[in-house]
């Protein structure tokens, strides 16, 4: 065991040296100027509303082991929760984020509107896959994270020929008793789920699901739980969290929908009224660059560039059939589909 | 007996009647005022602590329901936003039908069990307390999963084994129901009440029994018309704490209700902190719970009444322990199921997905592993926050103990005016939702000059908070069954009041001090919504840890974390047993 961890640490020091030195050898004029200047503010706080703390951690150690001299600190809760604490520090006039990442669009469109955000295009943006680029024309924040929906299914219960395809073989009679999904009114990936499903297919999707006598949790990735204990065998779920569970011997799989994988934006800013500007710009460049890509995908999340491969089993951005509604859409659509939500279940 | 006085200011300065020695009058002044304040001092600190610790986030909430969210200006539209829609009535009625059902069940379970722990000679009381402490700890989330796991519709081991033997098509139990909920957190609710109920058995002597029996009362009708009514301080409170306990939680019934589509008032609380936030609106919807606490405390003071509790006195009694000849394997056998329902049967279940590589493969020899255990112990992260858990709740504890005996002695022997509203202010945080209450910490106690944020400091003040009413209770029921007597034998004889609360009140309530310890410590170790706004990176907590890896699937850590939980909880307890004595939570004899 003892053994075991040792190498384990040794192949982590091994990988972190790697990424330091081919990072520090594509190093652009504009990183080292920016490296230079926060190097004299010496630190960058990140409050992250996705991923999970370890993976955070890994992100700050190959931040700093880029850039010597900076201390990294990560601040991982729910996005609500940091978004609650960063307006309470806005409020007491104590800016302690530096970068902020939610997976509520609507937190961004928020503080944009507060003149909250700070204007900064990372020069790596370009090097990300065409359809998480750009995602406020502005410029104020960046992808940081996408969040996938798709069909995950469990691969002992479900007969390859009864596999669905697409969205709509979800309401097939034959899912009787056996369906999970979330809900909008506790998840914004479920949230978005509905905008979108409305708009495709029109709110009676939802009827005819409703028919099947759904279970219904909260976070999209209950379905992960509910399908491994084999309760419900078919469901919409998160890729990451289906293929990360199946890589560990899990009867699960996923299937990307031929009518289009359903995207969630969740972006990056960085926050005015931060004393570490250029720190924070430095972050931003690495959130978007090759480094941060590869350990999403070491840890089964969705790669952000297209020079970086996805996780085995799972998909490219690049190469599937990608749906992402608008930030304006989901804003004005999400509030009406929660209570209609709410009337269709009764809950 | 003189009746203690109201004010503190007057008892240390009253002449001691029997001073033997009149010529020392003269010096006493000086000493007599050394006392005094420092008596005044304590219980003047304890006050400032409870306004800092209580008054404040409290007082935080309650303006913050009056105000816009927008501009902050004076409003009562967070309550028509709150309250005015059919569908928020309906989870609030459903959540104190909730609330009063789990009280019922738990009380089912708790007092038999702590009746025959504490007062029968039944065998096997170590592996009965320990198991029940045990249930205890489960996190909530891990518990609710576990009885999915047992009598989910689909695929529940119950519902299986039954549709094989019968052939039907359908399975007996449905997890998501009503019943489902209930009985699930009963099941890890009830410890509060086996707790204080055992405790204050433990107290009782068995004199009046023994009169009821030379009387010619029938053992069950004294249990009944004697024993138990002695201890119905210690079942209310406990019943309360449960009650309230049960309004405010989010965890079971996420899991549970939100699939069987029952409207509970938490699950509607959440939906305040979607954004747009309106946290504001969650205060209003919270503001009537502290309402629902302080009706809670009238009707307590209505039941008990001007009835007399004491059951410590000068003279000690002897306690004789029921025998039960070979009716104690009954009693036992009934104790074991309750131990089955809470711990061994869900953490069968869980076994499977603890001591697998993939859990949804269901059981082979080739899927079993130790691997999670050891990336638990591995993990200097994993470590780091187990660590963290188990210092903060148990500092946590420590202060909420010593804080509540304070404020409890002051209320229980009338030292101030106005003991209700110390009672209400320490009862009212269990009520009020975590993440509310953790907005107020955050907001009072990160910026300057307290700047507590990211510090140890702040997650063990909200914790004290969130957890005082339980210490404050069980301190309650305790000194209500002192008598006063001793007390006053000190004052007699010259000692302070803080002397008769070193040397008498806590010797005496020891073993119930160890058990309000326990009861603080465990749900301290388990908090989520006050946690996860108050943590930094270096100060997470298992609850936290918890969340992160139900949201990424990794159920099989998850699993093996429980159990873990609930082997440190056992050894706990054992350990509490040594160093309390034989006599304490594994009362043999």
């Amino acid at each position: 065991m003892r053994m075991a961890n040792w190498a384990v640490s040794l192949l982590a020091a091994i990988g972190i040296a790697t990424l330091a030195v081919s990072g520090a050898s594509a190093q652009t004029e504009h990183e080292k100027q920016l490296y230079e200047a926060a190097k004299k503010e010496g630190s960058v706080t990140w409050y992250s509303g996705i991923l999970d703390q370890q993976i955070c951690d890994q992100i700050g150690q190959a931040f700093q082991a880029k850039y010597p001299g900076i201390q990294f600190s990560v601040i991982k809760t729910t996005s609500q929760v940091a978004f609650q604490r960063l307006l309470q520090d806005l409020k007491a006039g104590q800016v302690q984020a530096d970068v902020f990442t939610t997976t509520d669009i609507g937190h961004m469109l928020f503080l944009k509107s507060k003149d909250q955000l700070v204007q900064y295009e990372p020069d790596n943006e370009a090097g990300m896959a065409k359809a998480v680029q750009n995602v406020d024309p502005d410029g104020y924040y960046h992808t940081g994270w996408v969040g996938l929906s798709a069909i995950v299914y469990n691969t002992n219960k479900v007969k390859p020929a009864d596999v669905p395809k697409d969205w709509p073989d979800l309401t097939d009679a034959k899912w009787q008793n056996q369906i999970t999904f979330g809900s909008p009114n506790y998840s914004g990936m479920v949230g978005v789920w509905t905008v979108a499903m409305a708009e495709r297919y029109g709110w009676d999707y939802f009827t005819k699901l409703n028919t099947l006598n759904p279970q219904i949790g909260r976070s999209i990735d209950d379905s992960v739980t509910v399908l491994n204990s084999g309760e419900r065998i078919v469901g919409m779920g998160n890729p990451a969290t289906a293929i990360r569970s199946a890589a560990k011997g899990n009867p699960l799989a996923v299937v990307y929908p031929s009518s289009g994988t359903l995207m969630v934006i969740s972006p990056s800013a960085i926050i005015k009224g931060t004393t570490h500007p250029n720190a924070a710009k430095l972050f931003m460049e690495f959130a978007t660059g090759p480094e941060y890509s590869k350990i999403l995908a070491q840890n089964f999340e969705q790669p952000l560039r297209t020079d970086v491969p996805p996780s085995p089993g799972a998909k490219a951005l690049a190469d599937m059939t990608l749906f992402a509604p608008t930030a304006q859409q989901i804003e004005q659509e999400l509030p009406p589909n929660k209570a209609k939500w709410r009337d269709t279940f009764g809950m | 007996m003189s009746r203690p006085s109201l004010a503190p200011g007057l008892d240390g300065t009253r002449p001691a009647p029997t001073n033997p020695e009149p010529n020392l009058v003269a010096a006493r002044p000086a000493r007599f005022g050394l006392r005094l304040d420092l008596w005044s001092l304590i219980w003047i600190g304890a006050t400032l602590i409870l306004v800092f610790l209580v008054v404040a986030p409290m007082l935080r909430l309650l303006i913050s329901s009056f105000q816009s969210t927008e501009t902050g200006a004076f409003t009562v539209s967070n309550y028509v936003a709150a309250y005015a829609n059919q569908r928020r009535l309906i989870g609030l009625g459903n959540s104190l039908l909730y609330g009063a059902a789990v009280v019922a069940v738990s009380i089912a379970f708790a007092v038999p069990l702590a009746w025959a722990v504490a007062r029968t000679d039944m065998p096997g009381k170590g592996v009965v307390r320990a198991t029940v402490l045990g249930a205890f700890i489960t996190p909530s989330y891990l518990g609710a999963i576990g009885w999915i796991l047992l009598a989910g519709p689909n695929a529940g081991w119950i519902n299986r084994i039954w549709m094989a033997l019968t052939g039907s098509h359908a399975g007996v139990f449905n997890v998501y129901s009503f019943g489902g909920l209930v009985l699930v957190t009963a099941l890890y609710a009830f410890p509060y009440i086996f707790v204080f109920t055992a405790d204050a058995l433990d107290r009782v002597s068995s004199e009046m029994e023994e009169a009821a029996h030379i009387l010619g009362m029938s053992p069950l009708r004294t249990v009944f018309k004697v024993t138990l009514p002695l201890v119905l301080p210690a079942i209310l409170g406990g019943s309360i704490i449960v009650f309230l306990d049960t309004v405010a939680l989010f965890g079971t019934p996420a899991v549970i209700a939100l699939p069987a589509r029952i409207n509970i008032m938490t699950l509607q609380l959440w939906q305040f902190f979607e954004f747009p936030v309106r946290a504001e609106a969650a205060a209003a919807y919270a503001v009537p719970l502290v309402l629902i606490t302080i009706a809670m405390l009238g009707l307590q003071k209505l039941i008990l009444g001007r009835k007399g509790y004491v059951s410590l006195s000068g003279k000690s009694g002897g306690r004789q322990l029921m025998k039960l000849g070979k009716l104690r394997w009954v009693v036992l056998a009934g104790c074991l199921v309750v131990c089955a329902l809470a711990v061994f049967l869900p953490y069968a279940a869980l076994a499977q997905a603890a001591f697998s590589r993939a859990w949804g493969q269901g059981f082979s020899f080739a899927n079993l592993t130790l691997s999670n255990f050891a990336y638990l112990f591995n993990d200097g992260s994993s470590r780091q926050v187990i660590l963290n858990t188990f210092v903060y709740s148990a500092a946590t504890a420590c202060v909420a103990v010593v804080l509540a005996l304070i404020v409890a002695y002051v209320v229980s022997r009338r030292l101030v005016i106005g003991g209700g509203i110390l009672s209400a202010l320490c009862m009212a945080p269990l009520v009020v939702p975590g993440i509310v209450l953790a907005i107020g910490f955050y907001a009072v106690y990160s910026s300057p000059p307290f700047a507590l944020y990211g510090t140890a400091a702040i997650l063990v003040l909200g914790f004290t908070t969130r957890f005082l009413p339980i210490a404050f209770a069980n301190c309650m029921a305790g000194l209500r069954s002192l008598n006063p007597e001793m007390e006053e034998a000190v004052r007699i004889l010259g000692g302070s009041r803080l002397l008769a609360v070193r040397r008498v009140v806590v010797p005496l309530l020891k073993k119930s001090l160890v058990g309000t310890w326990l009861l603080v410590f465990i749900p301290a170790s388990r908090e989520l919504s006050t946690a996860i706004f108050l943590v930094a990176a270096k100060t997470r907590v298992i609850s936290v840890l918890i969340l992160d890896l139900s949201e990424n699937g990794s159920f099989e850590l998850l699993a093996a974390l429980g159990f873990f939980l609930l082997g440190v909880t056992i050894l706990i307890v054992l350990i509490g047993y040594r160093l309390v004595g034989r006599d304490f939570l594994l009362r043999r004899a």
